[in-house]
């Protein structure tokens, strides 16, 4: 038997897992899958941001390399954008292993700032990139020439994937939770001195958890173009995915498991709300109510939602006495 | 030789930390280091484990050359070391700290687990190792960082301060936790500041002032040597100012 303690949240996901096949309205199935896409990013971020501790403010690029892998792989050689996924993510893995060492070296809010910078660079050499649409952007196919392109009427189809690509993400941290990485990379996020003392072998367990994290944010961003059907510098690659996925994992809980999906159940409705009032995507109004969240849980909460609700907290880990 | 460091020299731009300190170390001593505040023990600590590395000097551990190793390479050898203000790791309890140190022997985190109850034990926290370790006081962070330490299953393990900052009855039970790792079978380097402590547990001990080592000996014979207690009586001058 499963103790109540730890069946209910599964209860509760699987019921927010079905709820948007029972509705029909198009917009509650669109930010169904958009919660779904930004659990998706936040929780990759969450494998380096919240177990390792290694607070990446870059995390766009592996966004924006993904969503660009599929658009340009469609737009220059006319394959369906999803074939840009694993070539996304095998440029994610160069990119770990180009910026990792050096950033790595970086402690605490130097390594914000490192990646934060490193970022920043990737998004000017996009606009700059002409092969890639410069400032303009790609776009996706605008008729489904086949399944493969995955062009759907409605956001359904969409979110049952997101919903696989998550629940494989999410075993995958909760495994390596149970693992020594998973050991490991808390013990690097909580002390790295004391961690090397112990011997582990600190810059190899960021490298790995950078692998990892940025896989699956290039995945996340392959997924995004392949929905959306269009991205450009500031929607691949700009500092709001960065701060998006950052703001989501800490609401929830960083270096908890359901922390992230709990974040963006909370906040992607929301967003979608606002720009659907207020119309476009008022980025100016997004990045108050940032600052604003942030604010809240540093002052309120520094571990997030999970340290209010100590069921979702660690996977409904038993508690200390 | 466990142990060997030789003309260890750490220069913090032109202010020598560490000057020429030497240390050897034979398999199962005790060794006692002391010295005032600033003497430069917790550097030599750091020179010794990996944390830092030297300006100048070699350190043979097991007859190999470490002095260049990073600090998880030391652990790997068998050379382990608690830190003089102690580094949990919040977010874990006191058992999953031990763990830590337990998972590099045993990559199984059942066994790592089991490993870390046998220490829990041993040091005497495992009615506490649900708790999370940031529940503990001083005396009982000290305590999970040995145990931690211990679990890495270290050949050589330096001790900074483990009883500084203890009542007196938590003294007496730091004491015989030493006592009993030492009779575990592993060699022991403890820094110390309480003279009666160096006296009770070290035969040999060496006394560090400006950075070098300025005398050498039993516990007697050092608190005893005009120098060491001019060192001393120098310091305490200088504070009373
Ligand atoms: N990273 C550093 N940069 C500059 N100076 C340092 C550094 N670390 C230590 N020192 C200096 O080196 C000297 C020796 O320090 P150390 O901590 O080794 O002394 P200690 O003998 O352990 O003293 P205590 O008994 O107070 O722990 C001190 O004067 C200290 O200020
Ligand atoms: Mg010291």
């Amino acid at each position: 038997m499963i103790p109540l303690r730890r069946a209910w949240p599964v209860a509760v996901l699987v019921i927010l897992a079905i709820a948007p096949f029972l509705t029909a309205n198009p917009f509650y199935q669109r930010v169904a899958a958009l919660v779904v896409l930004a659990a998706i990013s936040a929780s990759a971020w969450n494998v380096i941001g919240g177990y390792a501790g290694q607070i990446s403010f870059g995390h766009s690029i592996y966004f924006g390399i993904g969503a660009y892998a599929s658009l340009l792989l469609f737009g220059r050689f006319g394959l369906p954008p999803i074939a840009g996924a694993p070539l996304g993510i095998v440029a994610s893995f160069v990119v770990s292993l180009i910026i990792g060492p050096p950033t790595f070296r970086l402690r605490g809010h130097y390594f914000s700032m490192g990646t934060f910078a490193i970022a920043a660079l990737a998004e000017i050499l996009v606009v700059n990139w002409k092969f890639a649409g410069g400032a303009i952007g790609l776009m996706g196919p605008a008729m489904p020439r086949s399944l493969a392109d995955l062009l759907f009427r409605n956001s359904l189809p969409y979110y049952a994937i997101f919903l696989a690509v998550l629940a494989l993400l999410l075993a995958l941290t909760h495994l390596m939770q149970r693992s020594r990485m998973g050991f490991y990379l808390r013990a690097i996020g909580a002390g790295e001195r004391a961690a090397e003392s112990l011997g582990v072998p600190v810059q190899r367990y960021k490298l790995y958890a950078l692998l990892i994290s940025g896989a699956f944010t290039a995945l996340a961003g392959s997924l995004y173009a392949v929905m959306i059907g269009f991205v450009d510098p500031e929607s691949g690659f700009g500092i709001l995915i960065s701060v998006n996925m950052v703001v989501i994992a800490a609401l929830g809980g960083v270096g908890t498991l359901f922390g992230p999906l709990a974040g963006a159940i909370i906040l992607v409705p929301l967003q979608e709300t606002t720009n659907a009032l207020l119309g476009g995507s008022g980025t100016g109004a997004a990045y108050v109510a940032y600052g604003l969240i942030i604010m809240l849980i540093a002052r309120f909460s520094p571990g997030g939602l999970a340290e209010l609700w100590p069921l979702i907290n660690r996977n409904g880990r038993r508690r200390a006495a | 030789m466990l142990l060997e460091a030789e003309g260890i020299v750490k220069a913090f731009g032109s202010f020598r930390a560490v000057d020429q300190a030497s240390l050897v170390v034979a398999e199962n001593e005790l060794i006692g280091l002391i010295g005032p505040n600033g003497a430069g023990k917790s550097t030599f600590f750091n020179c010794l484990a990996g944390d830092t590395r030297p300006t100048s000097g070699t350190i043979r551990f097991r007859g190999q050359e470490i002095t260049r190793l990073s600090p998880d390479r030391h652990a790997r050898l068998g050379l382990a070391r608690t830190f003089q203000v102690p580094i949990v790791f919040a977010g874990m309890t006191v058992r999953e700290n031990v763990m830590v140190g337990a998972l590099l022997r045993h990559p199984h985190r059942r066994r790592a687990a089991a490993e870390a109850d046998e220490l829990l034990h041993f040091t005497g926290l495992a009615e506490r190792a649900e708790m999370p370790v940031t529940a503990l006081g001083t005396s009982g962070r000290k305590r999970v960082e040995i145990a931690r330490a211990l679990a890495t299953e270290p050949r050589l393990l330096l001790l900074d301060e483990a009883l500084a900052g203890l009542t007196s009855s938590e003294v007496e039970a730091a004491i015989e936790l030493v006592e009993r790792i030492h009779a575990r079978g592993v060699t022991l380097i403890v820094v110390e500041h309480i003279m009666e402590v160096i006296h009770r547990l070290t035969e040999r001990v060496l006394v560090f002032h400006q950075g070098r080592v300025i005398a050498e000996g039993t516990p007697a014979e050092v608190t005893a040597d005009p120098t060491v207690i001019a060192a001393y009586l120098g310091r305490r001058r200088r504070r009373a100012r």
